[in-house]
């Protein structure tokens, strides 16, 4: 089965690896990189038109392109890892690269990375497979519906580990008719160390991104585990012992429950999407020790906590190239656009996704930083009133901390969070900026690095 | 509402005011209307503040010279008649001068007044302003104008024609012609006070992106968008924005205020 057809293009993990890739070819990311940007406009016209469609159908319409997207189940065992591996290397130029990152999806490292001139290689992609006859709370019954799909996955993929994850809380429209299959390469894929060989420059640095956030699972299988519910504002716990917040979204949803009744967990495992699982650091060791390579691991406990340091970098990045450091762009899930960051001259600062905890995230680094004349936040919809969602409101509020101009830009907040046309939208609202700046020359990883040491949230470290 | 005639330049100069306890805030038209289209928000402001609305010279109830006043002009007669009426004087609440509020090419005299007799203008207002660089030009312009229309309120269309006919067609047209000759973009890096943009979400003629880069020129700018309104602003929600004024002006006297117990604190609030 194709590679292309087999991963999901919603995902952050291939979001973030076209995002970057079109970076590196000199490219923005027109509708997050799905269309070619002359259809922005109809298409900015067309999702404009579901917006106006009764909220039922919309969700429908976005239960359908999810989907759309997924595999049947009875193609799971045709899922080939080494072509998976060669699609991803396939998006990246084949030029000398001073830095390579395999691991962790993050946002906030496309930034890094491409301010480097540096690929980065995930560790985990997502199969979606279509699966029916199961309601999203229904965890039980989604492990039952689809174990033989990722046994078979698993068979023909002994470098791959599963991460089958369920998520009624946030991919509640998404998971109406397929499951979620994250798979995680176990030791680097052999396109992987390829590329690796081939292009990483001499002297140059393997970084290993490792997000060491972890979740509560049950086992089913050797490599195999299920994962219910996953990183937003809801915590494990509500997730698997309900509570007042579960039960709202559940009457919200007009569901015949008010608490979840998942598999029991008997362990924790990295968290499905944005957890490294170990087995590849150590592979990666092996594999820097035989091809006498430096490795230094980035490692953080959860995705946004690298968006501060980020936003750091760039920003005195900014202040030596002589570019006013007052812009700040707030990024979403899979709004992301290095190159319109740069050209703006904006501070780009990565939320997860639009929840309250993200929100505070950002009030936080606005807490200490110096204050910005500009705050543009861009909100990524993903259909669902879900538990501690921020509203659209309250974004704008953190946006008004600006001096000057606090705004959501390409957000319809009276449709958030079921504005389609927002993932075209702020791409061209974005272009529309007056002020711009040549991109500027990557920096040295040298200087990176130290920017990064001594930092409490995140530690870079040589490997041994 | 009274009326008000106060004296510029040998000329009599019509205005309309709604007295109130608060700061005088001075609302000045766009090109080739009147006065009409601010009442609304005339009768929102006061009696919060001493609102004022005034017809420059040839609009409205202003005769006018035979020959169309330019921009320039039109600024002096504008800072002749605050003189006239007293509103260059000290008020009790603790801001000297008026505040003028613009309403599209209104922001283009108040921003020319500002940078050139900053004396007069304690803070300003620019509502929708115009002329964005990129569309200067007749056509450009007329096409704007035609894509906005359908956000504007329907009952506005009389009055723009009345506004249209006091006018006269020379006027008129020297008034857009003056709109489009006048570079606001070089002036808004000298606007000396704090100044508050506001944008109404759908105006088409004012897009974000000017509005945005307006705000970024002002050395003391600060942008606020109204939702649910066109270019005209003041006419289609005019309650919004008298609140927003009211933001603006009570953080304003509230700086001032904690300035006053400062020796050096001189330039505009940031």
């Amino acid at each position: 089965m194709k590679a292309a057809r087999s991963v999901a293009a919603f995902d952050s993990a291939t979001g973030m690896v076209r995002a970057l890739s079109r970076f590196l070819q000199g490219r923005d990311i027109p509708a997050i990189g799905q269309l070619p940007a002359a259809f922005e406009t109809p298409m900015s016209g067309l999702l404009g038109t579901l917006n106006r469609l009764p909220v039922p159908v919309q969700e429908r319409v976005y239960a359908f392109s999810g989907w759309a997207e997924a595999i049947p189940q009875r193609r799971a065992g045709e899922v080939r890892s080494a072509a998976l591996a060669e699609w991803i290397t396939g998006h990246y130029p084949q030029r000398r690269y001073p830095v390579i990152f395999v691991g962790s999806a993050n946002g906030a490292l496309v930034h890094l990375a491409a301010a480097l001139d540096a690929p980065w290689l995930p560790q985990t992609l997502l199969v979606p497979v279509r699966r029916h006859g199961v309601a999203p709370d229904d965890a039980r019954g989604d492990l039952d519906a689809s174990r033989d799909a990722g046994r078979a996955l698993l068979a023909a993929n002994p470098d791959l580990a599963l991460h089958h994850m369920h998520d009624p809380n946030q991919d509640r429209l998404m998971i109406a008719g397929m499951t979620y299959f994250r798979v995680k390469w176990l030791r680097l894929p052999e396109a992987y160390r390829r590329f690796i060989r081939d292009l990483l420059a001499p002297g140059g640095l393997l970084v290993a991104v490792d997000c060491t956030l972890r979740w509560p699972t049950t086992t089913v299988d050797d490599r195999y585990v299920f994962q219910f519910g996953a990183l937003g504002d809801a915590t494990a716990e509500e997730y698997h012992q309900g509570g007042p917040r579960v039960a709202a979204l559940l009457a919200r949803y007009g569901a015949p429950t008010r608490h979840w009744d998942p598999p029991a967990p008997d362990g924790t495992g990295p968290e499905a999407e944005w957890g490294l699982r170990t087995d590849l650091l150590d592979d990666m060791a092996a594999f820097a020790r035989r091809h006498r390579l430096r490795l230094d691991a980035l490692r953080f406990d959860s995705p946004q906590r690298l968006s501060p340091a980020v936003a750091d970098l760039c920003r005195a990045a900014y202040a030596e190239r002589g570019v006013p450091t007052d812009r700040l762009l707030v990024e979403s899930f899979l709004l992301l656009d290095p190159r319109q960051a740069l050209r703006t001259g904006s501070v780009p600062f990565w939320t997860v996704f639009g929840t309250e905890t993200c929100r505070a995230g950002l009030e936080k680094y606005l807490d200490g930083t110096e204050p910005y004349d500009e705050i543009r936040v861009l909100l990524f919809n993903h259909g669902t009133e879900s538990i501690g969602l921020a509203p659209a409101e309250e974004w704008r509020r953190t946006a008004a901390r600006a001096r000057k101009i606090g705004v959501l830009t390409g957000v319809d907040a009276a449709e958030y969070p079921r504005d389609f046309a927002g993932l075209v939208r702020s791409h061209q609202a974005l272009g529309r900026i007056r002020t711009r700046w040549p991109l500027p020359l990557p920096l040295n990883v040298d200087a990176a690095v130290e920017a990064f040491t001594g930092r409490e949230e995140i530690t870079w470290s040589r490997v041994e | 509402m009274q009326r008000m005639t106060g004296e510029a330049a040998g000329r009599p100069m019509v205005a309309w005011r709604k007295a109130g306890q608060g700061p005088s805030v001075v609302c000045v038209h766009g090109a080739g209307v009147s006065s009409r289209e601010l009442r609304p928000l005339l009768e929102a402001l006061g009696p919060r503040h001493d609102a004022w609305s005034v017809d420059l010279p040839g609009f409205g109830a202003n005769a006018g010279p035979a020959r169309p006043l330019g921009l320039r002009a039109l600024a002096d007669s504008l800072a002749d008649w605050l003189t006239a009426v007293g509103l260059d004087q000290l008020t009790a609440v603790g801001l000297d001068q008026a505040v003028l509020l613009g309403s599209s090419f209104g922001c283009q005299i108040a921003v020319d007044l500002a940078v050139r007799r900053p004396e007069r203008v304690t803070a300003l207002v620019l509502v929708g302003p115009t002329v964005d660089p990129a569309a200067r030009g007749f056509l450009r312009q007329l096409l704007r104008w035609a894509h906005n229309a359908p956000q504007e309120r329907a009952s506005m269309a009389p009055l723009n024609l009345a506004d249209y006919r006091d006018a006269g067609p020379r006027r008129l047209v020297e008034a857009f012609a003056e709109a489009l000759r006048d570079r606001i973009e070089d002036k808004l890096p000298y606007v000396p006070v704090p100044t508050l943009v506001v944008r109404g979400a759908r105006d088409r003629l004012v897009p974000q992106e000017w509005a945005e880069e307006v705000t970024r020129l002002l050395p003391a700018g600060r942008l606020a968008v109204v939702a649910e309104s066109g270019h005209m602003v003041p006419y289609r929600q005019p309650h919004a924005l008298a609140a927003l004024v009211t933001d603006f002006l009570t953080c304003l006297t509230g700086d001032q205020a904690t300035a006053a117990g400062r020796p050096q604190a001189q330039g505009p609030a940031r």
